[in-house]
């Protein structure tokens, strides 16, 4: 099965000068854990709800006046939407993560693809990206 | 076998009246994404990295003055110890989440059990609870 049959489609994104404060409601009201970071149509990082936990509430900096860019991730790694789900499964387990960003040819962002949506096809593959993962208990 | 087997069972707690930012800061020391609340020995809620992030933030909470019991989960789900583990993961089937509270006994608090201790023993079981789960990607 191919990636843009998996993936969550449905891309709300952030920018480097947004405050974690906005991002924080948006990943609220959108009910997901991570967004997207885009400059001038260019994917340049991503932010999750564990971002903002550990680098925001767990340092007692101001969620209001923190940038996205300062706590994004800058390496991101992503898969193009036609590659089939076991090589995107081999993609998160050599890096070890559970999420990537999906491009297509044009080089824009399509898309994510989780551990979870990789469940839906298989079971197993699911299964050994988890256990390669770093574990967050 | 067991859910004792492959559990975690180094279990860190936090009093309800803890700091949303001392949660934080411990989360991110221990790599946990979630913390039982106990008071006075009894398990009373759940606190994870999303509550004190995204959600406390979303609710205008500040995380120096707000207390855990402000934002945690009242509704714990549990299994026991000596559960087998296609139950556990019955349970977090059921409920579409990826991790269960495990207690011994009524009253004292065992461990947790999570979709990534599963993962190793049992891919089909691990990638069941996946496809089950409410996505949060």
């Amino acid at each position: 099965m191919k990636v843009s049959e998996l993936m969550s489609s449905k891309v709300e994104f952030t920018t480097p000068a947004s405050s974690a404060k906005v991002a924080a409601r948006q990943m609220h009201d959108q009910h997901v854990g991570a967004l997207p970071v885009m400059s001038d149509q260019q994917l340049v990082g991503i932010i999750t709800d564990r971002d903002i936990c550990c680098k925001v509430t767990a340092t007692g900096r101001d969620a209001g006046w923190t940038k996205v860019e300062e706590i994004m991730v800058k390496d991101v790694v992503t898969c193009f939407d036609d590659l089939s789900d076991s090589d995107a499964a081999n993609i998160m387990i050599d890096h070890r993560i559970r999420r990537l960003a999906v491009l297509n040819h044009e080089n824009s962002m399509v898309g994510f693809l989780s551990v979870d949506d990789l469940a839906r096809s298989s079971h197993e593959l699911a299964s050994s990206v988890l256990e390669a993962s770093t574990p967050v208990h | 076998m067991k859910v004792e087997e492959i559990m975690t069972t180094k279990v860190e707690s936090v009093l309800p009246t803890t700091s949303l930012r001392a949660v934080a800061r411990k989360m991110s020391d221990l790599g946990v994404g979630a913390l039982p609340v106990v008071d006075e020995g009894i398990l009373i809620g759940i606190i994870t990295d999303r509550d004190v992030s995204v959600y406390a933030i979303a609710m205008g909470h500040d995380p120096q003055s707000t207390e855990v019991q402000k934002v945690m989960t009242r509704e714990v789900f549990t299994c026991n110890a000596s559960e087998n583990i296609n139950q556990a993961a019955k349970i977090m089937e059921q409920h579409k989440i990826r991790r269960l509270t495990v207690m011994r006994g009524d009253q004292e608090l065992a461990g947790f059990l999570s979709v990534d201790d599963i993962a190793p023993v049992s891919g089909d079981l691990a990638g069941a609870v996946l496809e089950a789960a409410t996505p949060i990607h």
